[in-house]
């Protein structure tokens, strides 16, 4: 139940470290686990000269409008079993305009619904599917 | 059948939560109560109705403890300071008819005994007189006895 404000953690190696949502981009209020958001990064890590050259080109600072994909949401998601899953903290994944994700790499677990919205390069990225 | 981390009780499908923590572990409930219950970090041993508590407690068990209690009395083959096990064993699996046998021998046997220690003393003994038998005081004192036929 990600909404407009709604802080989120990013936890792919991008740089950024907090993310702020400005637009859901669905019909609707809130966003879910697999829903395409539009962020503010809130929180950056600092960037000196070393880390610019491993990073991939794109170099994320404190105020960047990205967009982002919901990976896991404190509010519970229900399964098709009937079983609800919630996680402890809200948190997404950084893309670019083509809906690739920024990071090389995901920190930390997702939830298994982007499977099934078609976020397969992200769970194949992830070390842990729940 | 999952089980519920709290409680311990069995969680069937469609029924419960699953939450995922922050270091990636996954713990399912059963209820909100036992979800609740986590979150205040309730230890589920301090809960008297859940079947952990139970079991440290003890509780409803003593039906099943009394009926294993049961010892049981282990024989063991002994010898005694008397007799060998080898004898003691000899003389349990005698035949009743060995034994009978053993016994009448052992009273004849005995019989003529008694009839060689009689004869014996007989023979020894000088012959009795049929009167009475007195000692030294009372054959002096006494009178003797006169016999009625005389006069």
């Amino acid at each position: 139940m990600i909404q407009l404000k709604s802080r989120l953690n990013v936890i792919d190696n991008s740089g950024a470290l907090v993310a702020e949502c400005i637009k859901v981009l669905r019909n609707a209020r809130w966003a879910e686990v697999g829903d395409e958001i539009v962020v503010a990064v809130k929180r950056a890590r600092p960037i000196s000269d070393k880390t610019s050259a491993s990073l991939s080109a794109a170099k994320i600072r404190k105020g960047d409008v990205r967009r982002a994909v919901i990976v896991r949401t404190k509010k519970e998601i229900r399964r098709p079993d009937g079983r609800y899953v919630r996680f402890d903290d809200n948190a997404c994944v950084l893309l670019n305009n083509q809906q690739q994700p920024l990071g090389s790499r995901i920190l930390g677990l997702v939830a298994a619904e982007l499977r099934f919205k078609n976020w397969v390069k992200i769970v194949s990225l992830a070390p842990r599917v729940v | 059948l999952e089980i519920c981390n709290l409680s311990g009780y069995k969680i069937y499908p469609s029924h419960g939560r699953t939450f995922v923590s922050r270091d990636s572990k996954t713990y399912r409930f059963l209820s909100s109560k036992t979800e609740s219950l986590f979150h205040q970090k309730k230890n589920a041993r301090d809960l008297a109705w859940t079947p952990i508590f139970r079991k440290l407690q003890r509780k409803g068990v003593s039906e099943e403890v009394v009926k294993k209690r049961t010892r049981r009395a282990v024989k063991y083959n002994r010898a005694v300071v008397g007799a060998s096990w080898d004898a003691i064993n000899a003389r349990r699996t005698e035949k009743p008819e060995i034994r009978a046998a053993a016994r009448a021998e052992a009273v004849s046997k005995a019989k003529e005994q008694r009839k060689d220690e009689a004869a014996k003393r007989k023979a020894t003994r000088p012959s009795a007189p049929q009167g009475d038998k007195l000692n030294k005081h009372q054959a002096r004192s006494a009178p003797a006895k006169v016999s009625r036929s005389g006069r």
